[in-house]
């Protein structure tokens, strides 16, 4: 048998791996492209990790704030009568998948402090406009379905939590909560003030509004507001004012919203407003929340089909332009790294192509030693290979244990330099977010050594194409 | 010795370049056959092909013209892959300038054809048995001490008889060497023609020595002149010959 015929089918000769390994320990150069790989990798990992967390918050915050499906009545041609709530609540409650429905009353408003002389419009101090929406609620809903039991228990500042509601949830966190305590009020809280203000109508209103105002549970706000039938046309405006008494704070983490809305009881709003409107927005919980999109349509068509004038839409559609605001940032940032990282790998071709040059009597020599010259070419796609899966590798680990510890950082850094990074005031999450993606962060890994094995085929092939005759001549 | 195998029969060999508009016929028809344990000196002016040749007959490059048989295998019309497999199995190259790889030890440079046609999964099967060849190898010749040393650390001699080895690891038919001493001063050069001829004779392998000593030409079993593009296998007589001994031949102490 002739021995070309033996040899035959040899597969990967071991040459490939023991040559790359011993060129690329002797060039300090590779431990610097494989750094520069490692550290790409780790920073794009990171900001996915960071901006898709900020994306889950955020929706998740903004969901918080905003319910699964909205119904708004018109407000045009009908008015607010023919909007009646029963027949709203009747069209949507009967869709099976409706899980709970809160009618809520909103009406916009200024507010301010019982008894100051002045509205301050213009107060640039903190742009702290004073312009609120009101909602008027109905306790015993919103406490079984919306989550602004969560965003009373979320307050900060222990003078200004609510007591009892915060107290029984830690005692019997499952106990059904107590719509009636909803707006009641903690009277050890404001023993040292007048208790004259016990009498008036209770609101919630956002940690911050209050800590902007000066205010604490127990003292008094004033609530400015237009009646229905306003006559624009008329010399003097009539208002309505109505004097409440904060009975709590809350803090959603979404400061627009903590900022601009308070509660009240539906009675409450009705008293103040006078209005003759049932119904401003109707928030609908709903069974499987993977399925927003398509109960919005059906509602919308229920409502339509019932003579009912409302339009309906998902908190998505309601938030879309915040929620693709923070998508448009996470993918511009994604992509500004994933060129940090193209560029990396360019190290590791800039790397090879040097190292062709320097090693082209080597070629020559691998070849008269009977190495084929695609072999030679794979000596050196192997380097490549070598240094962007060590890179990618180093990139991974270091890149998965930043983002899965992004917080401590964050403290550490703060603890060392005083540098707050991360306001908490001014994002509205109080710990830096971070969503770790393994299966993302691997298909990161692998596509910088694709992308680095296809550049790295250029420098090979430039190695396997040396005439070796050529090459020993080489000086 | 006529009744020994061939190993080498190249008959007709041409080879041309292109230098510009012009075009340089190297070879012109040589003829060359060659039977196991024998040697031969190749001498020649400077520029009259003796590389050429050598890289034609170690199937490093293709004739233009001409045919070759390795070991009863006709090379013509084989692939690049084979030619390389063939070379790697039958073929040790031994350079003037050694050519060792830098970042390898004397016996990671020898061992590094056996490393070139092993796969990677046959590879810790083979490493012991090969190492052990090698550095059997590397003691024949006397660098035993040196095996762990990188070519950088050796002097001429050494690193031409880790060349040697190397050349001589896969006991190949044919030992092709390009001014084996041409790189050394005189003394070590006797040691590595005494080492080469000793070797190649105990290896049973066919010695082709391209070189300017005529000394060392001496010692081979026959010698042959390349003039005009052929091989002149008798030429005692050859005027061309004589020219060649004002020649001087690079003589320079090892660094």
């Amino acid at each position: 048998m002739p021995p070309a015929r033996r040899a035959r089918r040899r597969g990967p000769e071991v040459y490939r791996p023991f040559l790359a390994t011993r060129y690329l320990l002797a060039r300090p150069v590779s431990w610097l492209a494989m750094a520069a790989i490692g550290i790409g990798v780790a920073a794009l990992i990171t900001v996915v990790s960071v901006m898709n967390g900020f994306l889950r918050d955020t929706m998740a915050f903004v969901r918080g704030t905003t319910a699964d499906v909205l119904v708004l009545p018109a407000q045009g041609a009908g008015g607010g009568r023919s909007a009646s709530r029963e027949d709203f609540e009747r069209v949507v409650r009967e869709h099976p998948g409706v899980a709970a429905v809160c009618s809520r009353l909103v009406r916009p408003a200024v507010v301010k402090v019982h008894g100051a002389a002045n509205l301050y419009l213009n107060d640039t101090q903190a742009g702290d406009v004073n312009f609120v929406n009101v909602l008027g609620i109905e306790p015993a809903d919103e406490a079984r379905h919306s989550d602004l039991l969560k965003y009373l228990r979320q307050v900060e500042l222990p003078h200004l939590r609510v007591r009892e509601v915060g107290e029984a949830d830690a005692a019997d966190p499952p106990r059904a909560p107590d719509p009636a305590r909803l707006f009641a009020l903690d009277r050890q809280a404001i023993r040292d003030r007048s208790l004259a203000n016990a009498d008036l109508p209770r609101i919630l209103i956002g940690e911050e509004r209050m800590a902007g105002l000066g205010l604490s549970p127990g003292d008094a706000v004033e609530l400015v507001t237009l009646p229905d039938d306003v006559d624009f046309g008329s010399q003097s405006l009539a208002s309505r004012t109505g004097t409440f008494v904060i009975a709590g704070a809350f803090r959603s983490g979404k400061y627009e919203f903590d900022m601009q809305s308070m509660f009240v009881t539906r009675e409450a709003f009705r008293d103040w407003t006078a209005t003759r409107q049932e119904l401003s927005e109707m928030a609908v919980t709903a069974r499987d929340p993977r399925q927003l999109d398509q109960l919005r349509d059906q509602l919308a068509q229920g409502l339509r089909a019932a003579g009912l004038d409302a339009s309906v839409m998902t908190w998505q559609d309601r938030h879309r332009i915040y929620l693709s605001a923070v998508k448009v940032e996470r993918n511009i940032l994604s992509i500004v790294l994933a060129f940090f990282v193209l560029l990396t790998c360019t190290l590791t071709f800039s790397m090879l192509t040097m190292m062709v040059q320097e090693k082209v009597r080597d070629i020559g020599i691998l070849s008269a030693l009977g190495a084929p010259s695609l072999g030679v070419g794979a000596v050196f796609s192997t380097c490549g290979l070598f240094v962007a899966g060590a890179g990618g590798l180093i990139g991974f680990v270091l890149g998965e244990a930043l983002a899965r510890n992004v917080d401590p950082i964050k403290q550490w850094i703060r603890d060392v330099s005083g540098i707050e990074i991360f306001p908490s005031n001014v994002y509205a999450f109080k710990t830096l977010p971070s969503e770790v993606n393994t299966a993302l962060d691997a298909a990161i890994v692998l596509a910088t050594v694709v992308f680095a094995g296809i550049i790295c085929m250029v420098p090979a092939w430039r190695a396997a194409r040396l005439d070796p005759v050529e090459a020993l001549r080489h000086e | 010795m006529s009744d020994a195998k061939v190993v080498l029969r190249a008959t007709g060999l041409q080879r041309r370049f292109r230098m510009g508009q012009e075009t340089v016929e190297i070879l012109r028809g040589a003829d060359l056959t060659l039977r196991a344990g024998e040697s031969v000196a190749i001498m020649g002016r400077s520029g009259a092909g003796k590389s050429t040749l050598l890289h034609l007959l170690g199937l490093l490059d293709r004739p233009d013209g001409g045919t070759l048989e390795l070991d009863g295998t006709p090379t013509q019309a084989l692939s690049r892959a084979a030619r390389a497999r063939l070379r790697n199995r039958l073929v040790g190259f031994v350079f003037q300038f050694y050519h060792l790889l830098p970042e390898l030890t004397a016996l990671e440079n020898t061992l590094l054809p056996k490393l070139i046609a092993c796969g990677p999964f046959a590879w810790p099967g083979r490493r012991r048995a090969a190492r052990a060849e090698a550095l059997a190898l590397l003691a024949e010749l006397g660098l035993a001490d040196r095996a762990g040393h990188r070519p950088g650390k050796l002097s001429g001699g050494e690193r031409q008889r880790v060349a040697i080895a190397r050349a001589l690891v896969q006991r190949p038919r044919v030992l092709l060497c390009d001014e084996p001493t041409g790189n050394l001063d005189e003394r070590t050069s006797d040691v590595i023609a005494d080492q080469l001829f000793d070797l190649s004779h105990r290896h049973g392998t066919t010695l082709v020595l391209v070189t300017h000593d005529r000394e060392l030409a001496g010692r081979a079993s026959r010698q042959a002149l390349l003039h005009e593009g052929r091989l002149d296998q008798a030429p005692a007589a050859e005027p061309g010959f004589e020219a060649e001994k004002a020649a001087p031949a690079p003589l320079q102490s090892s660094p």
